[in-house]
């Protein structure tokens, strides 16, 4: 019974508010730029108007264009669901038994939907979908050691890969969290959460040239309800990844011990989403201070991340102390 | 001794491969029937053995052997034995032969009349059943006669289409390399025998001291890491692959380059017995480069069979890992972890053979269908044939290891044995194993790009050329055979546990602790979880979730945005009205980022030709690039030309045609021989 | 403290890295400066912990006479040397960045080996900030070899001293005033000299690239 209950409020959330992140990056960033900006709630209307048009398919695509967005959409509703939004909302005691999975497999099931994306952008027989599918590829090969590095040194941290147990090990940690190897992992998993979504300095969001598309071209021809699925399923993924960031290495659940239930829940709730604006302040801050780098600069950023997670490595694993 | 022993039934594989040999010797001349009846007969003899397999692992028996050939020369007697490693790989071989010769129905029918399939037929059993002798010999008479019969078979087979320079140059390459390195491993059996003084395998290796022991490893590892293609050594694995015919290279992929990791298994791991480290770490250096090497070059090939075999050194590297982890673990004494990373490498072995077989019998569609492997001449394939496109997606599933096929449960158990295998204080090994562990992930990535670019550009779009547009759909024997191979990786990603408690029995055989209690797991709806370390891992389960996401989301969208309509046009073209084919991306132009990125290693040359006075417009360009692999450019070739000049040179000092000559070289010889005798 | 000071010495490794990835000479300077105010906190803290254990001021006054020169006056000197050097922009660095920073951790590694054999500096383990310290005077070093131009060898050697500094702080928690005052004049002068011959070659070749020197050989 707490399993089901708890699968419904992390689905909810993350449902409910996986474009409102989009939002209120895109309104710090006007607000920044001394602009007024779209409103935050912008996607959800946008997602509401997509969904009700009709379908443009392309005569050349096949059964794999029109598969596409849902794999999408599932797979990154599905990683969600690995990644709870409050460490307090889980079935008490049985953190294992909502998703029997790890970090690998959640990194995993989101390169099913890239695996899936890059085909479908290549169905469609236009030159931006094979541009948009051999840049993603190139990125997404060259971020993956980091994100290994990382996942192996948050297991070592916590004597196993879950996610689960690493949340409650980083929560439950005495020591102050911000310590040399956190600060380097920190670092490190930035820097691969700006690559998988799509953000300045790796790709620009918002472009539609195809001098710098990576994401945005390989969906240019979806339209109607399958680019609100892609839509949907992209904001979904950079909500997880956020909460990855945030649940890891910022683990304040300072909640009181009394009080019922679900008082407790609501409160951990409304941390959390203090956390995520902080994370979404942060990253709003790095794209309007930097510029979407020059493509072949990118291996340096993705060095820079290998680096930065490799010492964190080797600070704890090999020194003995965290 | 019932029918359904497994001694009985590796006996009545036995007589089937030889019966169906002599089926194609006998219609020679009906070509049709002996087509049918000979791929019948393997497919039979693909049952038995398989079956011979799973009961003996089922009922975990001890090993037993047959003597087959006890002659009253001292050394020539032949005994087969039978245990855990030998069932394993027999497996392998048997269910690859199965599909291959249920494929083969339908591919040989292109050759009717053109080439003698009769000799090709009756290589092919030789070949099988030469490896199958590999598989379960008993002592190292047999094993050596066996490794060459199966080298030479299939240099012929590879060979078979000798009319074009390529294959006649591939063959050369293979049959030099594959001599070299039964030469090496002639040496170390001699040496094996010096020390122990018999063939038989089964016999203790403590009377080697420990420093023959490390030149036998090395031995070994050269010979067998050339048989299976691990870089440096792996130079001819692209070429024979790609020229052999369709269901040869299958076969070649998928099993013959394991013969490799059965070697290292049962020479290393079971007979000498792992007492240093450093062998494991050599081990994960050179599996770290043929990984990292392999799928580069995977990346960046346009033809479709190349593509493959450079993946099969790729995956080579990743068994290569597993066993340096093997190794490691067992030196230093961690048994449990050396189980988990043993149970690791036999289940990629056992899957890759079925995945690779099936993309290999994919691509053979292809090339049946379209007449060319050149992928920039393919494109929009999955029109014309989509059940072929269909089985090619599940195989390019499998390779890049994505749930819910079967690639995805072996590279996360790899993994977890690479992160159960971090040792407090061992600084070197640490760092070795973190850059092993990103390598994997880097390979991993790549690969599923390779995969992209292959499913992407040979079947998706439109097509590019006369080629592909005449495609027609495969008979339906060739996609029954693929359909086989696939509905397996799908079944063993989909219930892990049936392959684990099949190999349970081999990793406790050797290692001595039983992985089969770490690994349970519980019985949910569709999926049968593993559970190490606290870890649990469903992709069962993962797919339901999904599944039930999908149908959530339809419903949903019927009810928010009313029926689905959608109008077809054509694809978005900036308003310029004449899309053509040749406005696609091409594979070329799909690898070049990576190209860029990685230019160290892959060196190309560029060649710009351009007709006409007037600077900026000529009346023609040309434009050549070439790549070609840094590796062979400043390795290999200034090597072969080093001993081809020093060759040159002896020849004529030592053949000098004179009889004279020879007598005096025989003459001197006897003498020497002689004093030997005398001095020792 | 020890948890403050570790982190401290993480810190001055990236600065010493994101060095070794930037490209241009504004860059280079910023950095600096701010791995001179790293360094600045780490003497402001050991002094603070000093004063209360035992009641010395030098490591205080340590810490203020870093903040004034190598905060202020040095970073202040090579800009307004070398900002307007800059007019035409090459690549200033051999290979390229990925493999320069690959490089920068393959020496992290290669300083930790070193130090776990030296038995006096660790207490049953190896000492973090050590390794980090000693990692930095490696990868200025590093610097200096792989910059074409002149001020690469000037900020890479004012690295190296910023890492003997950091190392001898942290592995004796302490420092004798007068090796530190020794230090500080012959950084001083080589600066002040380096930057008026800078300026002159600069003047008479139009460049400071140091491979044209090879174009003297007779």
């Amino acid at each position: 019974m707490a399993t089901v209950t708890y699968l419904i409020l992390q689905i909810v959330m993350v449902l409910l508010f996986a474009p409102l992140v989009n939002g209120v990056i895109g309104k710090i960033k006007a607000l920044t730029q001394k602009r007024t900006g779209a409103p935050v709630l912008q996607l959800y209307y946008d997602l509401y108007k997509l969904m009700r048009k009709t379908a443009v398919v392309s005569d050349v695509s096949s059964w794999i264009f029109r598969v596409t967005p849902y794999i999408v959409f599932a797979t990154a509703l599905t990683a969600s669901l690995m990644v709870p939004v409050s460490v307090e909302i889980l079935p008490a005691g049985n953190m294992l038994s909502a998703l029997p999975g790890d970090m690998i497999l959640l990194f995993y099931l989101l390169a099913l939907g890239r695996f899936f994306i890059c085909l479908a952008a290549l169905d469609t027989g236009s030159t931006f979908g094979g541009m948009g599918s051999s840049r993603e590829v190139m990125i997404s090969s060259l971020i993956e050691p980091s994100v290994i590095v990382v996942i192996f040194t948050l297991g070592l941290i916590s004597k196993s890969t879950s996610v689960f147990s690493i949340m409650a090990s980083m929560a439950h940690s005495g020591t102050s969290f911000v310590g040399p190897v956190t600060i380097l992992l920190f670092l490190a998993m930035l820097i691969i959460v700006i690559a998988e979504t799509s953000r300045i300095p790796f790709d620009d969001p918002s472009t539609h040239l195809e001098l710098t598309m990576v994401h945005e071209a390989m969906i240019l021809e979806y339209s109607g309800r399958h680019l609100a699925l892609m839509e949907y399923g992209a904001a979904i993924k950079q909500l997880l990844l956020m909460t990855l960031m945030v649940n890891i290495f910022l683990p304040f659940d300072l909640l009181p011990t009394t009080g019922s239930g679900a008082i407790v829940v609501a409160l951990s709730l409304l941390i959390y989403l203090a956390k995520m604006l902080f994370l979404a302040l942060i990253i709003a801050l790095i794209e309007v201070n930097t510029v979407k780098v020059r493509f072949f600069s990118i291996p340096n950023l993705a060095a820079l991340s290998f680096i930065l997670a490799f010492l964190g490595f080797m600070q704890y694993f090999v020194l003995g102390r965290s | 001794m019932g029918m359904f022993e497994s001694d009985s039934l590796l006996g009545i594989t036995i007589v089937i491969y030889l019966t169906a040999a002599a089926a194609a010797l006998i219609f020679c001349s009906r070509q049709r029937i002996s087509i049918l009846l000979t791929q019948g007969l393997c497919m039979l003899a693909g049952i038995s053995g398989a079956a011979s397999a799973i009961v003996f692992l089922m009922s975990k028996n001890t090993p037993y052997s047959l003597d087959l050939f006890l002659s009253p020369i001292p050394y020539l007697s032949l005994s087969v034995t039978f245990d855990g490693l030998s069932a394993f790989f027999l497996l392998i071989l048997s269910i690859l032969v199965f599909s291959v010769s249920l494929y083969s129905m339908g591919y040989l029918a292109h050759y009717v009349g053109k080439r003698n399939i009769c000799i090709y037929q009756v290589l092919c059993i030789l070949f099988i059943l030469s490896m199958l002798l590999v598989f379960v010999a008993g002592n190292s008479i047999l094993f050596f006669m066996a490794w060459e019969v199966m080298a030479v078979a299939s240099y012929f087979l590879v060979v078979f289409e000798s009319e074009e320079k390529e294959t006649r140059k591939a063959g050369l390459i293979y049959i030099v390399m594959t001599h070299i390195s039964a030469a090496l491993i002639l040496v170390a059996l001699m040496i094996m025998y010096q020390y122990t003084g018999s063939f038989d395998l089964s016999h203790s290796s403590s009377a080697i001291p420990q420093n023959i022991k490390n030149i036998i490893f090395l031995l070994f590892l050269i010979g067998f890491g050339t048989k299976g293609g691990i870089a440096p050594l792996h130079v001819w694995l692209p070429r024979a692959h790609p020229a052999a015919p369709g269901p040869v290279s299958a076969l070649m992929s998928g099993v013959m380059i394991k013969t490799a990791v059965y070697g290292l298994l049962r020479f290393v791991l079971d007979y000498l017995g792992v007492a240093t480290p450093w062998w494991g770490y050599i081990l994960l250096a050179l599996g770290i480069f043929s990984a990292v090497m392999g799928v580069l070059y995977a990346f960046i090939s346009k033809n479709i069979k190349r593509m493959l075999a450079h993946s099969s050194v790729e995956n080579m590297g990743i068994l290569f890992i597993g066993l340096g982890i093997v190794l490691v673990s067992t030196a230093a004494g961690a048994k449990e972890v050396g189980a988990l990373a043993l149970m690791a490498t036999l289940l990629h072995c056992f899957f890759h053979a079925i995945y690779k077989g099936s993309l290999f019998l994919s691509v053979g569609s292809i090339h049946w269908a379209t007449h060319t492997k050149n992928m920039e001449e393919l494109g929009g394939l999955i029109k014309k044939m989509p059940v072929t496109a269909v089985l090619c997606l599940g195989g390019a599933l499998s390779i890049a290891a994505l749930i819910p096929f079967s690639g995805f449960i072996s590279e996360w158990l790899l993994y977890q044995s690479i992160f159960s295998s971090f040792v407090l204080g061992q600084a070197g090994l640490n760092i070795l194993l973190i850059i092993t562990a990103a390598a994997l992930a880097m390979a991993a990535a790549l690969s599923s790009g390779a995969m992209i670019k292959l499913f992407g550009i040979s079947f998706l779009g439109r097509p590019r050329t006369v080629h592909a547009e005449s495609a027609v759909e495969v008979p339906v024997v060739m996609n029954i055979a693929i359909g086989v191979l696939v509905t397996l990786s799908l079944l063993f990603g989909l219930f892990p546990r049936l392959a684990v408690n099949l190999f349970g029995g081999i990793v406790a055989h050797l290692q001595g602790v039983s992985i089969g209690n770490r690994l349970s797991g519980n019985f949910l709806v569709l999926s049968f979880p593993l559970q190490i370390n606290s870890n649990t891992l469903s992709p069962g389960l993962a797919l339901v979730m999904c599944g039930g996401v999908i149908l959530i989301v339809l419903v949903a969208l019927r009810c928010i945005g009313g029926k689905y309509t959608k109008r077809v046009v054509g694809t978005w073209d900036c308003g310029f009205k004449t899309l053509t084919p040749r406005m696609q991306y091409s594979g070329r132009a799909f690898s070049k980022p990576l190209k860029i990125v990685f230019r160290i290693f892959i060196t190309s040359t560029r060649e710009l030709k351009r007709e006409g006075e007037a600077l900026y417009h000529p009346t023609s360009i040309e434009y050549n690039v070439k790549t070609e692999s840094a590796l062979e450019k400043y390795i290999y070739l200034p090597f072969i030309r080093g001993v081809s000049a020093m060759s040159e040179k002896l020849k004529f000092m030592i053949q000098t045609g004179s009889v004279h000559a020879y007598l005096l070289y025989i003459f001197i010889a006897v003498l020497i021989l002689m004093l030997y005798n005398r001095m020792d | 403290m020890e948890h403050y000071l570790d982190l401290l010495s993480v810190l001055m490794l990236l600065t010493a890295i994101m060095l070794v990835s930037h490209k241009r000479i504004r860059s280079y300077i910023r950095t600096f400066r701010l791995q001179a105010v790293l360094i600045a906190i780490i003497a402001g803290f050991m002094g603070m912990q000093s004063l209360v254990n035992e009641g010395s001021f030098d490591i205080l006054v340590i810490c203020a006479i870093i903040v004034a020169l190598k905060v202020v006056i040095i970073p202040m000197l090579l800009h307004k040397t070398f900002a307007n050097v800059e007019d035409v922009v090459e690549k200033d660095f051999y290979l390229n960045i990925p493999i320069l920073i690959l490089m920068s951790c393959v020496l992290v590694v290669f300083s930790y080996f070193t130090l776990s054999g030296i038995s006096a500096l660790n207490e049953g383990h190896v000492n973090l900030q050590v390794v980090n310290a000693f990692s930095v005077i490696l990868i200025g070093f590093f610097f200096m070899i792989s910059r074409k131009k002149a001020i690469g060898q000037i900020i890479g050697y004012l690295v190296m001293e910023n890492g003997i500094f950091v190392t001898a702080i942290f592995s004796t928690h302490g420092m004798p005033f007068i090796v530190d005052i020794g230090i500080f004049i012959d950084m001083i002068t080589a600066v002040l000299i380096m930057g008026v011959m800078v300026v002159q070659i600069n003047d008479k070749f139009d460049s400071i690239n140091i491979n044209n020197l090879r174009n003297l050989r007779g």
